[in-house]
């Protein structure tokens, strides 16, 4: 391999790091509200791209600056999270895992079909932020819409960490996350803690739908399935529960991801995620911060 | 009256998918791999009938066999783990196992044809029914069999002893592993029973549509697959069947007047039942109800 084929995998593998920031933020998703409820939400990632879709459809209404598009997102995403919780956990026993699991499978179904409804299966363009600018670094160009994404990505995850562990909301959802019956008889309701948990997470999960279309300029039904795939293996390969974990393997998976694809091409790239993602669970089942020895 | 006799072999495949999440489920797992099963059976059947002219029934054997074969041995690297890791493994599993095939092309020249599965282009000239002189009613009652086989052959499981112990390691693993169940072993079992019918539902499957390709065995068709027995209820085979009947027949089927309209409610009612009956639409209460309705020791539909 020559000099030349280096540097654009070196390139390919930074824009794809870049990119994981938003696989990342949907890791943080999955991993908080497994460990506030020990249930599985399928349905988040398709509620991200439709809060990134409901960015879009306020935005066409008001005449406002790119940049409210992703405080748009994230308060649509913050709506829907209510949503899926009222719709989707609310009214069914918590004893009864199976009955969640399929509730969020209906509602991931029915989001993109409300998608797919109202904008015909059409994808739309959605707006980039300085997509113009590149960041020159020797051989290298930092691509300024993936830098901005990144950013963004980092600063959410700055706030969330102090949510949780400066804040009293944090501290009383992590005694539920540890404790759900000690933490009630010290007089922490539940129930707030967990619609705040999924109210917080699909802000996060509004902006990570919304960084999604940012980076890749467009927005498509299509992505709330390899979405959802791919923020379940982030979660697992960073440990269930640890968000430092989900953080690290997001990037790792957006990096890796787009490294096969610039050697072996893009029909074979996500075989390899999900080798890698097979060697985590034979050989380090707790993820990449744990004890090897800890298993769920 | 084609279309109902089409409809009647979707329902009966999708009836056998079901039935092998059925399996899985029974000992508290969720396995989203079932669709990668169906897959394997699929092309291994095909490719024995098209590329080695085997006759049905051997290849749909031996497709079984290699499903149930690569279900045990994913069983035990998955099985190790459980709850939401358990799901992201076998989706993982599933959606290699597409991608698998997506990149897999083994062609033989026959005449000026070219036989067996190409890529992303997929496996077209599965022609074994018609070449054999089947007709649609032959192929319906050919599946149907299968099904009431499959069907008979669970039923008699759960209530024999290792029904028993399927659902004593579903409801409680730490009890079964107290009273000295081997739940690894019960659990690679009832993954490889359930990888050996999802096999025979894919042998099928790629001969009555003639043509599969990687896209067909996505994530959609796991989801569908434990889809049927939570939504028909785990109390017994015949809720997976009510299942199948119902979201084939009815939500998709039935409601296509609906147009476009139609898959937003899909979504909604699955919600909606989910709600209203958390254990199935064929629940332990309501078998019991039917069991009194109809004369006891006589009843049909319930256990």
């Amino acid at each position: 391999m020559d000099l030349l084929d280096l540097i654009d995998a070196v390139q390919s593998v930074a824009d794809g790091v870049l990119f994981g920031a938003t696989y990342a933020l949907l890791g943080i998703g999955f991993t908080l509200i497994f460990g506030v409820m020990h249930k599985i939400n399928l349905s988040y990632a398709a509620a991200s791209v439709g809060a990134a879709y409901a960015s879009l459809l306020v935005m066409s209404v008001v005449q406002a600056p790119a940049v409210l598009v992703f405080v748009a997102a994230a308060v649509a995403g913050g709506v829907i999270g209510g949503l899926v919780y009222l719709v989707g956990f609310k009214f069914i026993p918590l004893a009864n895992p199976l009955a969640t699991l399929m509730s969020t499978v209906g509602l991931l179904l029915l989001i993109d079909e409300i998608i797919v409804h109202t904008t015909a299966g059409v994808p739309l363009n959605y707006p980039a932020l300085f997509s113009d600018v590149i960041i020159e670094v020797g051989p290298f160009g930092l691509r300024g819409d993936l830098m901005f994404v990144f950013a963004l990505g980092c600063a959410c995850m700055t706030l969330l960490l102090l949510l949780l562990y400066r804040t009293r909301l944090g501290l009383a959802t992590r005694a539920v996350s540890q404790q759900p019956t000690a933490s009630l008889l010290c007089g922490i309701s539940t129930t707030r803690v967990n619609v705040l948990t999924f109210v917080i997470t699909g802000v996060v999960g509004g902006i990570a739908g919304a960084m999604t279309g940012a980076a890749i300029g467009m927005l498509s039904p299509l992505l709330s399935l390899p979405l959802t795939v791919k923020g379940l293996i982030v979660t697992v390969i960073g440990g269930l529960g640890s968000i430092p974990g989900a953080i690290i393997a997001g990037l790792i998976v957006g990096g890796l991801e787009n490294a096969f694809q610039f050697f072996r091409g893009v029909s074979e790239r996500d075989l390899y995620i999900m080798l890698l993602l097979f060697a985590f669970l034979v050989f380090r089942p707790g993820g990449i911060f744990a004890k090897s020895s800890g298993r769920d | 009256m084609d279309f109902y006799l089409g409809l009647i072999q979707i329902i009966g495949v999708h009836t056998l998918l079901g039935l092998s999440a059925y399996c899985v489920l029974l000992t508290g797992q969720v396995s989203l791999a079932q669709a990668g099963f169906f897959a394997v059976g699929a092309y291994v059947a095909g490719m024995l009938t098209v590329l080695a002219q085997w006759p049905l029934i051997p290849a749909l054997a031996v497709a079984a066999l290699v499903s149930g074969a690569v279900a045990c041995a994913v069983g035990f690297p998955a099985l190790r783990v459980k709850g939401l890791m358990l799901v992201v493994a076998t989706v993982a599993f599933g959606e290699a196992v597409r991608l698998f095939f997506f990149n897999f092309t083994y062609q033989i020249q026959a005449g000026t044809l070219h036989l067996g599965p190409h890529g992303a282009e997929g496996f077209r000239q599965i022609r074994y029914f018609p070449e054999n002189g089947w007709s649609t009613l032959d192929v319906v009652l050919f599946i149907w069999t299968v099904v009431a086989l499959v069907m008979a052959g669970l039923w008699w499981l759960d209530h024999s002893r290792v029904g028993a112990v399927l659902r004593a390691v579903g409801e409680d693993e730490l009890a079964a592993q107290s009273v000295g169940i081997n739940i690894t072993a019960v659990k690679v079992s009832a993954m490889t029973v359930g990888g050996f019918i999802a096999g025979i539902g894919g042998g099928i499957f790629a001969h009555y549509t003639t043509h599969i390709e990687h896209a067909q065995f996505g994530v959609v068709l796991a989801t569908f697959a434990i889809a049927y027995p939570i939504l028909g209820g785990l109390s017994n085979v015949f809720g997976t069947l009510l299942a199948a009947v119902f979201i084939q027949g009815f939500m998709i089927e039935g409601l296509r007047f609906m147009g476009d309209w139609r898959n937003l409610l899909f979504g909604g009612l699955i919600v909606l039942a989910m709600n209203v009956r958390p254990r199935g639409l064929l629940d332990a209460g309501t078998t019991r109800a039917l069991r009194r309705l109809f004369a006891p020791g006589k009843e049909r539909s319930g256990a």
